[in-house]
């Protein structure tokens, strides 16, 4: 096999921190083969796709990184997509997108017409090229980062994490291409935690350890939490009160589509829903109405025996919405718990204790005095789910809280969760956009297709 | 039904936050005519000092809107954003007076900076994103015409995240509502727990594109060529 990339011996440290992230690391990447690069978030994934690509910076780089034989290979050029498809779309419609690699390396206009075909054709998107990018699906979208890279004929494609923004449909359509790829030649790197979707097409497992070194074999978190720990959770919902009701709800989107119809559920006081669905299914779009951000079309919804308005609902629902970091701003983990307790009316003397609990419960009472700015991924996740923890609402929303989250750091989240819904009949919805994996934390499951919205 | 006020301006923003590439409905002017037209007429608008020069300028901003038919015009939102201006406007001049003397005045002002604006909005409705980066390469560097274009790209984007952000810290209890901010005092959480992480997620998506565009390789020739589509 033609050897495509050799790291040797490379270490990678960023100019902010003194540690280095990537610790002589050494691989060689073959061509027609797949890689999964798999480790716990913030391990240092990202930083090694970066290093194959060639786009760290060089200061913070030792060891070499060495590519083909350019009489051999031509050009050597490596497709990188990296998470968020949102913020790799730069054009605004398909065959722009597309042709912007081919932009970049000045190819004739009169040449990228049937490149650009091409391309569109191997990632099986039939759209028309002035086809506007922001009306495709999440995994549509993906299909066509794949292709903007593919019409730049790259040797070996890397994709960072693809399970935690495709639902299945999305991830099985990626799969295809991968495979069809394998079988050009093209080497394949997956950066992901779940590699379940593609493990038959993986031929090597590679694993960083969380202290920047790379070995063989594939990580595992620990294992999710036990039956025997959620079976703890508070039950007997059926005689519970409904604090949340909803009666032939509508929603309609762009172009008076409607989202989804005639929606009817009751969640009861300490009930764990789960709502999947696949993307743009319409499950933010629910948490949204239901938390009176926005207006239903038709229909009636009773959260708390009142309709739902943000200004009195603040004090007894507590809502995280996806990428929940950004709603940190504060300067120490600790005035970042203290914020919503000082504007919900608590006292200063009951203050400093409910930060103290609250951060135990979560596990992170020794970053109390540190900078949430500076935490890892996992750690400002959990900052996050703490400050909305703190002020003890009665029911929590949360926004596809474990994308992007390794197995390790969903068993932290789902424990806090399990252990406020059991402590304090806390109530819990939350989205997914995986139907096939529902966590053992949930006793209700709402599942959102062809815009209704049922139970399971 | 309680908070329908916020969830309506909230539904409005959901719906028009998308970019629309609706086919053009109005005559198939070249970009850079409709480019030079647009900073006529906003500068036009800026230098208008009677209401009859105003005037003309409104009716001149009429007949290009007729004539280029501009689709996906949220009006509702465009009609808020000049009833909010014009408000804070009046009741400065109102303020820097001491009477109603200065309503007038006020409105003028407001329309004026209205239609300073509004030429770029048709432009851009009416224009997509291809053909504003070949008509800006002509006249300026490759990297910066596609910032600008990414610019506009992504604006939606941006504000997606900060309604994220606000409606996040509005069930965190900051007081941040429009009821809310009705009362001064309670500006600085608008600053502190909305525009602070909003500025943050600004630069970080700014950091995001940057990086997605170097992966394919943007800024590895100083010229680019362009995508004859669109």
């Amino acid at each position: 096999m033609d050897v495509l990339l050799q790291l040797k011996n490379f270490s990678y440290t960023y100019s902010e921190t003194k540690a280095a992230v990537l610790q002589g690391i050494n691989l060689e990447i073959e061509a027609g083969r797949c890689y999964c690069l798999t480790g716990p978030t913030g391990s240092g994934k990202t930083t090694l796709a970066l290093a194959m690509k060639g786009l760290l910076e060089k200061d913070g780089c030792s060891g070499e990184v060495v590519g083909p034989d350019p009489s051999d290979h031509g050009d050597f050029r490596v497709g990188l997509v990296l998470q968020n498809p949102e913020t790799q779309l730069l054009a605004t419609s398909v065959g722009a997108e597309v042709a912007f690699g081919l932009e970049n390396l000045c190819v004739e206009p009169g040449r990228m017409l049937a490149r650009v075909e091409a391309a569109l054709s191997l990632v099986d998107l039939r759209k028309p090229l002035d086809y506007p990018v922001a009306r495709l699906s999440m995994g549509q979208k993906y299909r066509l980062l794949i292709a903007a890279l593919l019409v730049m004929e790259p040797q070996l494609l890397i994709l960072d994490e693809p399970a935690a923004q495709l639902d299945p449909e999305g991830l099985a359509a990626v799969h295809d291409i991968l495979s069809d790829l394998k079988g050009r030649g093209v080497a394949v790197v997956l950066c992901e935690h779940h590699p379940g979707p593609f493990l038959d097409l993986v031929d090597r497992f590679w694993q960083l350890d969380g202290s920047g070194r790379l070995s063989a074999g594939r990580w595992r978190a620990s294992l999710m939490p036990s039956d025997s720990t959620v079976s703890k959770t508070a039950g007997g919902y059926s005689v519970a009160p409904v604090l949340l009701g909803v009666r032939d709800l509508a929603f309609t989107g762009h172009g008076d589509v409607p989202v989804w119809e005639e929606v009817c559920f009751d969640i009861r006081r300490g009930q764990r829903v789960v709502v999947t669905g696949l993307n743009g299914t319409g499950k933010t779009t629910l948490l949204r109405v239901l938390a009176g951000f926005l207006k239903p079309s038709r229909g009636r919804v009773r959260i708390f025996d009142a309709e739902p308005d943000p200004r009195l609902l603040r004090r007894r629902l507590g809502c995280l919405f996806q990428n929940p970091q950004k709603q940190i701003f504060e300067n120490t983990v600790r005035e970042e718990l203290a914020f919503p307790l000082k504007r919900l009316g608590w006292s200063s003397r009951e203050i400093p204790s409910r930060i103290e609990d609250t951060l135990r419960l979560c596990g992170i009472e020794h970053l109390v005095d540190d900078s949430p700015h500076k935490l890892s991924y996992g750690q400002k996740h959990l900052v996050a789910i703490a400050s909305v923890l703190a002020p003890a609402p009665e029911m929590l929303f949360l926004d596809d809280p474990f994308a992007g989250l390794d197995g390790a750091r969903q068993q932290d989240v789902m424990e806090i969760l399990a252990s406020w819904n059991r402590e304090r009949e806390m109530t819990l919805v939350w989205t997914s956009h995986d139907p096939g994996e529902i966590p053992s934390l949930a006793d209700g499951h709402l599942h959102i297709e062809g815009g209704c919205i049922g139970w399971r | 039904m309680a908070g329908d006020r916020f969830s309506r301006l909230h539904t409005t923003l959901a719906r028009g936050s998308h970019h629309d590439n609706r086919p053009d409905k109005g005559i198939p002017l070249p970009v850079g005519v409709k480019m030079l037209l647009a900073l006529t007429l906003s500068c036009l608008a800026f230098l208008a000092r009677t209401e009859t020069f105003l005037g003309m300028v409104t009716a001149a901003n009429l007949l290009v809107f007729v004539l280029l038919r501009p689709q996906g015009v949220s009006w509702w939102r465009q009609g808020r954003l000049f009833v909010f201006q014009t408000t804070v406007i009046v009741v400065l001049y109102i303020l820097r007076f001491g009477s109603l003397a200065g309503v007038r005045d006020g409105l003028l002002i407001s329309w004026q900076l209205f239609l300073a604006f509004w030429p770029t909005m048709v432009f851009a409705k009416t224009t997509s994103q291809a053909k504003i980066v070949r008509a800006m390469n002509r006249i300026m560097p490759s990297r910066m015409s596609f910032v600008m274009a990414t610019c506009l790209k992504f604006a939606p984007h941006l504000l997606e995240e900060v309604r994220d952000i606000y409606e996040g810290q509005v069930l965190r209890g900051a007081r941040i509502l429009p009821k809310d901010l009705a009362r001064p005092w309670n500006w600085p959480d608008l600053v502190h727990c909305v525009v602070v992480p909003a500025v943050v997620q600004g630069m970080a998506l700014a950091g995001n594109i940057a990086l997605a565009a170097r992966v394919r390789d943007f800024g590895l020739h100083s010229r680019r060529t362009c995508w004859p589509g669109d």
